[in-house]
């Protein structure tokens, strides 16, 4: 087995079998079942819990099939008398009381205790379809016209006449793109802030115990520096796998298979060239941070301070992160455009240009290329300054710290 | 000649840390390298391994230049001891064994034999983090020449180590000295330098002070540390001739520095007058008390 091979195979082995690996996989399997089980587990532990609304109706209009008993609320048709003292006692939630102002339905909410938000936004839903439906039984129409105008919605068609532009994505399209490249960042945002802390703690540490001394009269620094960035690599990889492999099994099983459909129908409406894109940029940004990481890593002369030297590193990915998470609402800005080109952002943001804006195939293979070049221009440089860093001590901040390797290296 | 060092240096812009060094290191031999903190023997060590580049000089292990030297045949101890704190003992020494590509199950018999030797039988399955100090300089002695280096260099080897330790490691050193094993290491311990070394070289502020034979440096001084046993006074043990000083000591012990061994016979005529002496010894001087004036010239 080459060095190098027994250097991967050391840190591969002592990682996945660390008891922090092993925890941190199974809790996010944990919150993955959480999320897929979720109406599950609430049925389990707040079943027959349906808070109770009082509804005071004082007009002749039948509100029964809008207000419909669901798992979360039932609805008690009562005189108005007893609602204050049963409120009060806590047998009602909630009451409606529901007038006529001038042909429009009028609706009081009362409630012993402020309600939370979700609750005041489920009522006034409700209450605005009852008054839809409330209005349109004042103009006198067929249960078919009525039918019409509850389910009439606008037939759009969309057309670019720029002929060079891509053809445009529907609104569905869009929105897919935008939540599975939400889901894109949040991975990229999670596995670069774990293993680029695993790999400068571990640099880091290597370099405090003087173990990476001995280890150097035996390997090359280049070679100790590919077997860190190979290893962990490996490392975050099989995580991703196991969660990858666990989210697929929990969508499959979960609900009757529903959520399978919709996650199938969701991934119909994206192309192949889009996932491969998202592969490319989340791995590739997941190297280009090891690179950074295991840099920085060598540069401190104590495991104490790797979180000094990797906040600014940290700090890209936030920004990264935030800029996506802007991105939700509008992925069109052109704060979006602009980090979709910056090598450090744009496997969060650019996958989200991907899916949910209708850009020319020729950015994000500029974004590819950029992010490429980057990465291959940082692990040069970087493999040459770990050469002369890895056994160079030094205090003071990231700044002082090159310069005292430059100052004592060259 | 196996190891040699020619006008090696090493010089950090203004800064000369080690500065036109020479010496030689024959084959199965064990070398001394001492001086004080910052005298330049951990940068030397590590332009030896070839951890760090030379700005001026050569070295070269049998003819050849150390850069194109088979990496395996180094090992090293660093002056900070340095292992991996979460691994266990065994697991360690197999990591740095297959590390210098050798098989497992070819390490197996050694580590046995080694773990045995070192009395760390009941903490082969304990990770490191957890052992002595002592313990841990043990298994990263083993870490260092498990692969069975044809050159070893150990940097400050017994630092912090309690004797009855010290006494194990010094026995390990000189096995492996037997088994042909060349060995280059750094004490500030200058008794166990003394007790080990065959050749050394004295080194201040980056520059070489002697070097050479522990005999030749002995003799450059001459016999000049006579130890008495009498009830002579200070007073008039300084006025012997070619005392240059004197120290008392308990029991009635003085030690005279003398200007030269040829005065020893007046100065014996003078104490015994003919009658009999409990303890007359003339001798070298400790490679310590060299050690002081060589290097401790010129400092407060």
């Amino acid at each position: 087995m080459s060095k190098f091979m027994v250097l991967v195979k050391q840190l591969y082995k002592q990682k996945v079998s660390a008891k922090s690996f092993i925890l941190t996989t199974l809790l996010y399997l944990v919150v993955l079942a959480g999320i897929m089980y979720w109406s599950e587990i609430r049925d389990l532990i707040f079943s027959g819990d349906a808070d109770t609304i009082a509804v005071v109706n004082e007009t002749n209009f039948d509100v029964s099939e809008v207000l419909q008993n669901t798992d979360d609320y039932e609805y008690e048709y009562v005189t108005a008398g007893e609602v204050a003292e049963k409120l009060k006692d806590g047998d009602y939630y909630a009451a409606f009381t529901l007038t006529d102002a001038d042909g429009k339905l009028a609706a009081k909410i009362e409630s012993y205790d402020p309600l939370p938000l979700n609750d005041q936004q489920s009522f006034q839903g409700m209450l605005s379809q009852a008054g839809q439906i409330y209005a349109m039984s004042q103009l006198d129409l067929s249960p078919e016209q009525q039918q019409l105008l509850l389910s009439s919605e606008p037939i759009i068609t969309l057309n670019s006449i720029n002929e060079a532009a891509a053809d445009g994505k529907s609104a569905d399209e869009k929105m897919a793109g935008v939540w599975i490249s939400y889901a894109i960042g949040i991975i990229i945002y999670i596995f670069v802030a774990t293993y680029l802390s695993i790999i400068t703690t571990d640099v880091a540490s290597e370099k405090g115990s003087r173990a990476l001394e001995m280890l150097l009269v035996s390997v090359k620094p280049e070679i100790h520096f590919r077997s860190k960035i190979v290893g962990v690599f490996l490392v975050a990889l099989t995580q991703f796998i196991i969660l990858f492999g666990g989210l697929l099994l929990l969508l499959r099983f979960s609900d009757g298979g529903n959520k399978w459909s919709i996650v199938t129908n969701l991934l119909d409406s994206m192309s192949i060239g889009y996932f491969l894109y998202v592969m490319g940029f989340l791995f590739l940004t997941i190297f280009m941070y090891l690179i950074i990481g295991a840099l920085f890593g060598s540069l401190v002369s104590k495991v104490e301070e790797a979180g000094q030297v990797m906040m600014p590193a940290m700090m890209l990915t936030l920004v990264g992160f935030y800029v996506m998470l802007t991105g939700m609402g509008n992925p069109d800005t052109m704060l979006i455009k602009v980090f979709s080109y910056i090598p450090f952002t744009s496997g969060m943001v650019m996958p989200m240009r991907l899916g949910a804006t209708d850009i020319s195939a020729i950015e994000p293979i500029i974004s590819f290329g950029l992010l490429l070049g980057t990465v291959l221009a940082l692990y040069f440089l970087s493999l040459s300054f770990y050469k002369r860093s890895v056994l160079t001590y030094s205090s003071g901040g990231i700044i002082e710290k090159m310069k005292t390797v430059f100052k004592v290296t060259t | 000649m196996v190891l040699q060092l020619k006008d090696v240096t090493k010089r950090y812009r203004d800064f000369v840390a080690v500065d036109r060094l020479n010496f030689t290191i024959e084959k199965g031999e064990i070398f001394g390298l001492i001086g004080q903190n910052g005298a330049g023997k951990t940068t030397t060590f590590r332009m030896i391994l070839d951890l760090q580049d030379t700005t001026e000089g050569l070295i070269t292990w049998d003819g050849q230049p150390i850069k194109s030297v088979d990496r395996d045949i180094l090992g090293y101890l660093p002056e900070e001891r340095g292992i991996f704190p979460q691994m266990k003992v065994e697991e360690q020494l197999y990591f740095f064994g297959e590390l210098h590509g050798m098989d497992k199950a070819v390490i197996k018999k050694d580590i046995d034999f080694w773990i045995q030797r070192f009395d760390l039988e009941e903490k082969r399955n304990v990770k490191a983090e957890t052992l002595s100090k002592g313990n841990k300089q043990k298994v990263q002695l083993i870490a260092s020449f498990i692969h069975k280096p044809k050159f070893l260099i150990l940097d400050e080897p017994f630092s912090g180590l309690d004797p009855v330790n010290m006494e194990l490691l010094k026995d390990a050193i000189l096995y492996l000295r037997d088994q042909g094993m060349t060995i280059l290491f750094s004490s500030h311990q200058m008794d166990n330098v003394e007790e080990l070394c065959d050749h050394l070289c004295l080194l201040k502020r980056g520059e070489s002070l002697f070097s050479g034979s522990l005999l030749d440096l002995k003799k450059q001084y001459g016999k000049t540390k006579l130890t008495v046993r009498t009830d002579k006074s200070f007073e008039e043990l300084s006025k012997f001739p070619g005392v240059v000083h004197v120290k008392m000591e308990r029991d009635s012990q003085a030690v005279l520095t003398l200007e030269d061994e040829s005065y020893a016979p007046a100065i014996f005529d003078l104490l015994s007058n003919g009658g009999y002496m409990e303890k007359f010894s003339l001798d070298y001087l400790s490679l310590h008390e060299i050690f002081k004036e060589k290097v401790g010239a010129g400092l407060v």
